[in-house]
């Protein structure tokens, strides 16, 4: 029961729920909070540095803009200013960061009538040897690697 | 090719045996901001690409921390591709955009000062030793954080260093880092959290310029085009930045290999690649060391723009204010391209609530918790609804 339900928290919203469901599920929170704009929030099926999101549904007010969503979604997961962070809507676009829910909702709802939002950091690039290193993180000193992770290849 | 689909494989065993001439096209070639007829401008084209830093894998260097490594082969490649960017931009505030390098002519000192800050030694102001030493850049893409921490010491080049996250450019944050660490009665030395992402600067550094006090700046904007694929429709904008005059071009890559990126043609990217490992150079007292090895003297590398890995991050310098102003108009007219998606947002200032999260109440108020409370069944707890 236990390795199910972790199953389930992995498979992407849109595989877990029937489109019929889905559209059901937002015809209610229209009726219920229809200031609210239904969103999914995943974390990238290949991030390995961000920490999973405890929530994946998310009624955001309309007038919230992309700027301050994304300032609620970092707090939650306690990330320094340093760190990379994008939230891509459909898989693929940055939006302007001061566009409002209710502008998303309009270009980018999907058929579903949810807004699907992804957010990753950034790939690293050609480091796959030095996590593999002793003598190079040694080199380095205690405490460098706080943000390694590994990449593939 | 397989030449560069694989990490590891350097070519070293190809041994720069064959790389492609540029392809015959009316299409103008762009590199950093310059713009070239392949026709007719072909030598100007490879002179202007000699003359960039290359920095590559390294062997047989003073070891990293006096017992580490002595080559970085393998792993090395983003922060030469980081050297890189970071360079350019020093030739830029010392040498000018138009200075151009030529094997066998003599350079001038402020060049082999350029050279000698990247260097493969511990006391080089940007060598690998360094940003070793300063270390997440090594393994993360926050990594051009330590670039702009070891800008700090760099008081000859005097650089403002500014990070721009969360694909946002706030104007009103880089005129005051740039005009920032002048001898003034502002005492704050040294960078608070809210400047975290900017170089704070000792108001001690020397001042040569004092009629326009601008800090040369350094731009960084990490940036992430899409999740698995760079989204098309950031295609043109991209290309758009090399276009700039103040275009320090782009670090980014293909998955695990980093390049350096200098312009384009036509849908190919052209770039500047670290994958091959040369013996270390040691720089002498005074100056003058051989440097051949710095500059890359075969046609530059191409790849499709759709090949590139979206996670990528692009650079400007801008020497004066007025670059800056002038930067910050392209930008603008940028974003009324039709069919172009900006990459990233420019900004007057930040909104009030970004530098200051607890405004920003979102607590369930209690109707909300009501409702959904009797709206949702028992199995539905991966839920939240926020409020303003």
């Amino acid at each position: 029961m236990q390795s199910q339900q972790k199953n389930q928290s992995i498979r992407p919203f849109k595989q877990r729920k029937s489109l019929a469901t889905r559209k059901e599920e937002v015809a209610g929170f229209r009726a219920k909070f229809p200031s609210k704009i239904p969103v999914i929030v995943e974390r990238y099926q290949k991030e390995k540095y961000l920490p999973p999101l405890d929530k994946t549904k998310f009624l955001v007010p309309q007038e919230l803009t992309m700027t301050q969503f994304l300032t609620i979604i970092r707090s939650r997961m306690v990330l320094t200013a340093t760190e990379a962070f994008y939230l891509l809507v459909n898989n693929k676009s940055l939006t302007s960061m001061s566009v409002t829910m209710a502008e998303i909702y309009r270009d980018y709802k999907d058929e579903d009538g949810f807004v699907y939002i992804t957010y990753a950091s950034q790939e690293m690039f050609g480091c796959p040897l030095l996590m593999a290193n002793p003598e190079l993180q040694h080199s380095f000193g205690p405490g460098s690697f706080t943000h390694l992770q590994p990449t593939s290849g | 090719m397989s030449l560069i689909s694989t990490a590891t494989l350097t070519y070293d065993t190809l041994r720069f045996a064959e790389f492609e001439d540029f392809p015959e096209t009316t299409e103008p070639v762009w590199i950093l901001g310059r713009k070239y007829t392949i026709f007719t401008e072909k030598e100007e084209i490879l002179s202007d690409v000699t003359s960039r830093l290359w920095f590559t894998y390294r062997k047989n260097f003073p070891a990293i921390g006096g017992t580490g490594p002595t080559s970085d082969t393998g792993w090395g490649c983003m922060l030469r591709c980081g050297q890189m960017i970071f360079a350019q931009a020093l030739v830029c505030r010392h040498l000018g955009r138009d200075w151009r390098w030529k094997q066998g002519r003599r350079q001038t000192d402020n060049y082999f000062n350029v050279l000698n800050a990247f260097i493969d030694k511990k006391d080089s102001y940007y060598s690998i030793h360094q940003i070793g030493r300063r270390v997440i850049w090594v393994v993360s893409w926050e990594g051009p954080a330590s670039f702009l921490k070891l800008a700090v010491f760099d008081t000859w080049s005097s650089l403002a260093v500014h990070i721009a996250m969360d694909n946002t450019v706030v104007m009103e944050e880089i005129r005051r880092l740039c005009k920032a660490g002048f001898p003034c009665a502002d005492g704050a030395a040294f960078p608070t959290d809210s400047e975290l992402l900017s170089n704070g600067y000792p108001p001690a550094a020397e001042v040569t310029d004092r009629a326009s006090p601008w800090r040369p700046l350094v731009l960084l904007i990490p940036l992430r085009l899409g999740l698995t694929d760079i989204n098309e429709a950031y295609t043109e904008t991209l290309k758009h930045c090399f276009m700039m005059p103040q275009s320090l071009g782009v670090i980014g890559g293909k998955p695990n290999s980093a390049h350096y990126f200098i312009g384009y043609v036509g849908e190919e990217l052209i770039y500047l690649d670290p994958h091959t490992t040369q013996p270390a150079v040691e720089s002498t007292e005074g100056g003058v060391f051989p440097d051949e090895t710095f500059h890359c003297q075969h046609p530059p590398c191409r790849m499709n723009i759709g090949e590139l890995d979206p996670s990528i991050a692009v650079g400007f310098f801008c020497k004066t204010e007025e670059d800056f102003n002038d930067w910050c108009q392209q930008v603008k007219k940028l974003s009324r391209i039709p069919g172009a998606l900006p990459m990233f947002e420019l900004v007057e200032r930040q909104p009030s609530h970004f530098s200051c999260p607890d405004v920003l109440n979102l607590s369930l108020d209690s109707s909300d918790v009501e409702r959904l409370e009797r709206f949702f069944d028992s199995e539905d707890e991966d839920f939240e609804i926020l409020s303003l």
